[in-house]
């Protein structure tokens, strides 16, 4: 069983990584994100320092808004960098290799699993380097870059990636259920669409909860893009009033990735058969 | 020899009027290359579908060494090995490296695996192009690498679908020998569909004709051909004589027609018969300057089983039934 797992696995990550273009998009999408959109909406910029007024205190504790959004912006990479799982499923649907699957002896739960593993590494590596590129902002004059607690060390590091597993494995392993069940890959591509951008906005991801209206709170507060965004800062800097504490928001994490990936195992022997 | 697949009274319905199997029931003893035969949209793929796991039969009972298609799928899907007709060989992936996924994929051990593929590579004539990327292939090559996969874990049974579908002839006529050699030298039962009549009456030991989702007529191709009353030969003798008599006097003969100089001798073993038939003639003074012998061929068989030519029948289906089972199975294959 573990055969199988790591080799349909290696397959998948030869083909993110042998497509060169694939690659310069891991690259070059973060850049843009944090770039532009990090650095042209920083919040904190546009008033003047108030004496007495400290930004971090509705920032969880991020110094800027640059801070808070490029920790935010760790897990919208591993939201959509899974969202590929499924699309790479509807293509193996379509070029015959799923056929391949399913003639041979392998348990159908391998498939989503398998996938689900290799979707979970691209987006730790892609939010990784979007990471080392938030703080190498630092030291490029004109712009603001990510400014961690002075006190993070290797464990914040891993806590941070633990979070951001959990979410990436959920959210995998739903967008490989949902190409399970759906067959048109136009219409998967308009349901991740439709799922993606709520599910980016509707949380704290690259805004504080403060800003948002009762409704969209109490929204937001049951996304997991907004536990693992959350768990990210308590850890990266040290926030002392975080949404809910941080082994709350593992747990929820936890609880999250573990209901997905069964809910996608059930979905490849219903539909696999 | 035992019957290693067991098939009764199988139905497909897709989309519930479709009858694309409507209650075929045949065996296939262990060892011999059984063919379908049938236009495009008579059911050869569908049943071979559920023979492989991949589709659910409607009703009846279909069993791969004598476990049940749909209650012992994953056993059954250790023994059998298939070549699809839609190809489902990795393109983004080298040769070697869709061999050592399904050698994975299937188990095979790590010390035989090896081994195992290049001795597959040079067999279906790929060793050269292992180490390519599969999206380089030719038609061609795309196939023979489906074959190889097909055959690493040393299925008992081979399911091949169109083996030859869109090849050349060269290739074609390659796969024709691997085909045969897998069975002498493995003992392996083939088990495969085709609308190609030379391919169904050089390779299959035994042939059931297929039209409309139903078996017309099941046998080794020379009793079909025989059940059409034998050879023909056609001689022309430019000689004023009729030499009818002397054409009877050999043995075997069944019907002399006589057309001007042209003569249609219908004989039993035209192989046989021609010599003395030839014999006959120039001993009675007579000289013929041309001769044929004319066999029956599997698109007679198919006629007379049928009521109509294969290329008819493909004509025809192409574009009504077959289209909507192409369809239909397009839709069951996205599931």
């Amino acid at each position: 069983m573990m055969r199988e797992m790591w080799a349909l696995y290696v397959r998948e990550m030869k083909h993110w990584y042998r497509i060169k273009i694939q690659i310069f998009m891991a690259l070059i999408q973060p850049i843009v994100w944090l770039g532009l959109f990090g650095q042209s909406f920083n919040i904190t910029g546009f008033f003047p320092p108030v004496p007495g007024f400290d930004p971090s205190t509705f920032l969880s504790g991020a110094p800027d808004y640059f801070s808070y959004m490029a920790t935010g912006m760790l897990s919208v990479i591993a939201l959509f960098t899974t969202m590929f799982a499924g699309m790479s499923l509807v293509w193996d649907r379509r070029f015959g290799f799923l056929t391949k699957l399913r003639v041979s002896p392998i348990a159908r739960g391998i498939v989503p699993v398998s996938r689900m593993n290799s979707a979970v590494t691209r987006a730790i590596i892609q939010a990784l380097i979007v990471l080392l590129i938030a703080l190498g902002f630092a030291y490029i004059p004109g712009l603001i870059g990510l400014t961690l607690s002075p006190e993070f060390n290797l464990i914040d590091l891993l806590g941070m990636v633990l979070a951001l597993v959990l979410l990436a494995v959920g959210f995998a392993c739903l967008f490989i259920s949902v190409a399970l069940a759906v067959e048109n890959q136009d219409t998967l591509f308009g349901l991740i669409n439709l799922l993606n951008l709520p599910v980016m906005f509707a949380s704290a991801a690259l805004l504080p909860l403060a800003f948002m209206p009762d409704w969209l709170q109490a929204v937001a507060k049951v996304n997991p893009l907004t536990w693992a965004a959350d768990a990210c800062r308590t850890f990266a800097f040290h926030n002392a009033n975080p949404i809910f504490p941080v082994w709350q928001e593992i747990l929820f994490l936890g609880i999250f990735a573990a209901i997905m990936i069964g809910v996608s195992v059930f979905a490849a022997r219903k539909l696999l058969k | 020899m035992a019957a290693i697949i067991e098939v009764k009274d199988l139905v497909k319905v897709f989309d519930g009027k479709i009858r694309a199997v409507d209650g075929i029931t045949f065996d296939v003893q262990e060892g011999e290359i059984f063919g379908f035969l049938g236009p495009n949209g008579a059911g050869k793929s569908t049943t071979i579908n559920m023979l492989v796991t991949l589709h659910r039969p409607t009703s009846g009972l279909a069993k791969v060494m004598g476990m049940d298609v749909v209650k012992e799928a994953t056993k059954v899907r250790r023994v059998i090995g298939l070549v699809p007709q839609d190809l489902t060989v990795d393109d983004d992936l080298s040769g070697r490296e869709n061999m050592i996924l399904q050698a994975d994929l299937y188990n095979v051990p790590k010390k035989d695996a090896v081994e195992r593929i290049n001795e597959l590579l040079k067999l279906v004539k790929l060793e050269d192009a292992a180490d390519r990327m599969v999206k380089t292939y030719s038609g061609g090559m795309r196939k023979r690498l489906e074959l190889a996969e097909g055959l690493i874990h040393r299925p008992k049974i081979l399911f091949l679908d169109e083996p030859t579908l869109g090849l050349d002839i060269q290739t074609r006529t390659i796969m024709w020998e691997h085909i045969r050699k897998l069975k002498q030298e493995h003992n392996m039962t083939v088990f495969m569909t085709t609308h190609y009549l030379e391919e169904a009456d050089s390779l299959c030991d035994r042939i059931g004709i297929i039209d409309n989702g139903r078996i017309m007529a099941l046998d080794t191709p020379a009793t079909l051909k025989r059940s059409l009353g034998g050879d023909v030969i056609q001689m022309s003798i430019d000689d004023a004589r009729d030499f009818t008599p002397q054409i009877q006097g050999v043995p075997g003969i069944v019907e002399v027609k006589k057309e001007g100089s042209e003569y249609r001798v219908k004989v039993i073993k035209g192989d046989t018969a021609m010599p003395a038939v030839l014999k006959a003639i120039i001993e009675a003074g007579g000289t013929v300057s041309s001769v044929s012998l004319q066999r029956p061929n599997m698109d007679q068989v198919f006629l007379e089983y049928t009521g109509r030519s294969l290329r008819d029948a493909e004509q025809a289906e192409n574009s009504n039934r077959g289209e909507r089972m192409a369809r239909a199975m397009a839709a069951q294959r996205r599931r």
